[in-house]
């Protein structure tokens, strides 16, 4: 059986001890599309993430991604991750980090072209522990990329990155996905939920409201994306 | 200077080990183990060493030196044929025998003792209480034998080692495999840990890598390393230490690469009960001080107490060391069966702790 989405969350649900961190999740994310996670801190979205990529098993519902019951090994050659944290080996230089990943994907070419991409292949041979935060951001999603995964999971990829770099960061997601690549981006910035094609809005490990930025503009009664966001927040807790 | 800002260091610090139980534990619990090991280990011993006596005299000296021996509390005696003592040497079950020749009576009427006392070697530890109860009996048999000097001339005969071998020669054996143990542990922890905390370790298993190529892949990197520094290790020890060798040096370094092969798998397994360097780094003594006491390197295994002989039997050093001694000392090859047995226990704890570490590394990543 092979759905047309790229994403399938049924009724997911998550607990760690006695903390509910996901509680009924339903989601559908298209090929192709860009689908932001916003929520503020703790809310799950991280959790939500690790589902997806089978680094988490849900006790309730099913997660699908590309056709297959998570968690699968076989899928994830086609799922890239970008974790919260730059998660790189700082004592090799940038190429060499990329390399690295592209192997343990089973793939042998594509470095030059994901260095290019973020802009770094000038800087291929320095050794990450000299870069600079956004620097290393950058290295951190070309690892994330060199596979060319058909999905693309980015954990807060715009944290701690200045304004600038945002914007490149965008211009490459725009460009994977007119390419065909999925990608599922949290963020808790909220003038980066414009630039997706449909939001869902997590808080409290609950979907509280999902669709295009105008949708939940239309929702929250509020052509300001963060009123709204807090408009739909407070309606569901009253 | 202020003292407030000083106070404010010191309460800091305080602070912090308040809350991490585990240093703590280690700051007043690890002492206590570490001293009580070692105070039972030298004033709780309780086996004395076996010893073969050929009572092969004419005379009634013999038997009077036999009779003083056997009560001695220093040595276990037992009878046996002086033509079988090599073997039991050999195969560990005496420590040295003693064999009063047929002239024995005659020689000390004349006022010289030399009995011929053949000893293992391989455990320097071992031979003073052989030697100690000889001289008691000797001394005894001096009373009785009125009016006269007796001299004792023991003609001693060393199985292995000998003479001429020094304390770092029998240390020696056992430290080239130690030293390669224990650094490649500590890399292997501490990398492992760098692996976790740095977020690469999610990233990894969040990529198509299988636990065990993870495992495996570390195991041949830090075998590759643990090798060169091996090689490096043997080499000093050999050449410039000059630590004497009997047996092939390959062995020896087929020997290492097992102990390394251990030493990784039980960094990696040790690294899943870490969440910091530092915690990391409090496992060297927990680890590292009991095996170097239990191990036989400094105390032989059979001259500990019982209960901790079942202990030391259990770690994988004991066996190495032991196989260390058996190929440098003894010049052991792979038909002897004490190697086998240590090389197969060696090997038996690094496919076990493969096995540990690699269902270990799935629970600490959700």
């Amino acid at each position: 059986m092979h759905d047309s989405y790229a994403v399938n969350l049924d009724g997911v649900s998550k607990s760690f001890g006695a903390f509910k961190a996901l509680n009924g999740i339903t989601l559908r994310v298209q090929q192709g599309e860009i689908y932001g996670l916003l929520g503020p801190n703790g809310a799950g979205k991280t959790t939500l993430i690790r589902l997806i990529c089978g680094l988490l098993e849900a006790h309730a519902g099913t997660v699908t991604v590309l056709g297959q019951r998570m968690p699968n090994v076989a899928v994830l050659r086609h799922i890239g991750y970008m974790t919260q944290q730059a998660a790189l080996y700082p004592a090799l230089s940038v190429e060499e980090n990329v390399s690295f990943f592209a192997a343990i994907n089973g793939v042998d070419g594509g470095v030059k072209e994901a260095l290019e991409l973020v802009q770094l292949y000038d800087r291929r041979s320095s050794v990450v522990a000299t870069l600079s935060g956004g620097m290393r951001q950058r290295c951190s999603l070309a690892c994330a990329l060199v596979h060319r995964p058909e999905l693309l999971l980015l954990d807060e990829p715009t944290v701690g990155i200045d304004p600038q770099l945002r914007v490149q960061f965008w211009e490459y997601f725009r460009r994977m996905a007119a390419e065909g690549t999925t990608l599922i981006v949290s963020s808790h910035v909220m003038d980066e939920a414009d630039r997706c094609q449909r939001l869902g809005l997590i808080q409290y490990g609950r979907l509280l409201a999902e669709g295009s930025p105008a949708d939940i503009r239309a929702q929250g009664g509020s052509q300001n994306l963060e009123e709204a966001f807090l408009a739909l927040a407070g309606r569901r807790e009253s | 200077m202020s003292g407030h800002r000083v106070r404010a260091i010191t309460r800091r610090l305080l602070q912090g080990f308040r809350r991490d139980r585990r240093t703590l534990a280690l700051l007043f619990v690890a002492p206590i183990i570490i001293l009580g090991l070692l105070g039972y280990l030298m004033r709780g011993s309780s086996s004395v060493p076996e010893v073969g006596i050929a009572n092969q005299d004419t005379g009634p000296a013999g038997a009077v030196v036999v009779d003083a021996l056997k009560r001695s509390s220093h040595i276990k005696t037992s009878d046996i044929d002086a033509s079988q003592g090599d073997a039991r040497l050999k195969d560990g079950s005496l420590v040295a025998y003693i064999v009063f020749p047929p002239d024995f009576s005659q020689k000390v009427a004349a006022g010289t003792v030399s009995p011929d006392v053949h000893l293992e070697g391989s455990q320097p530890g071992e031979d003073s209480p052989v030697i100690q109860a000889l001289q008691q009996a000797m001394t005894m048999v001096a009373a009785q034998v009125s009016g006269r000097n007796i001299t004792f001339q023991p003609q001693i005969k060393y199985l292995y080692g000998g003479s001429n071998y020094d304390t770092l020669d029998y240390f020696g054996a056992a430290f080239v495999g130690l030293v390669v143990f224990f650094l490649v542990f500590v890399i292997t922890i501490v990398s492992f840990l760098n692996e976790r905390s740095q977020g690469t370790l999610e990233r990894l298993m969040a990529s198509p890598l299988r636990r065990g190529e993870i495992v495996l892949g570390y195991m041949l990197g830090f075998t590759v390393l643990a090798l060169v520094q091996a090689a490096e290790v043997l080499v000093f020890a050999l050449a410039i230490l000059k630590i004497q060798n009997h047996g092939n040096v390959l062995l020896i370094f087929g020997m290492e690469a097992l102990m390394a092969i251990a030493a990784v798998n039980l960094g990696i397994f040790l690294s899943m009960f870490a969440r910091s360097e530092f915690q990391a780094v409090q496992f060297i003594p927990l680890v590292v001080v009991p095996q170097m006491l239990l191990s036989g390197i400094i105390f032989p295994v059979s001259s500990e107490p019982a209960a901790l002989q079942y202990l030391s039997n259990v770690l994988p050093l004991t066996y190495a060391v032991n196989g260390m001694r058996d190929i440098m000392v003894k010049g052991a090859d792979l038909s002897w069966s004490s190697l086998q047995l240590d090389a197969a226990v060696v090997a038996g704890f690094c496919i076990l702790l493969i096995a540990a570490g690699t269902a270990t590394l799935r629970r600490r990543v959700g």
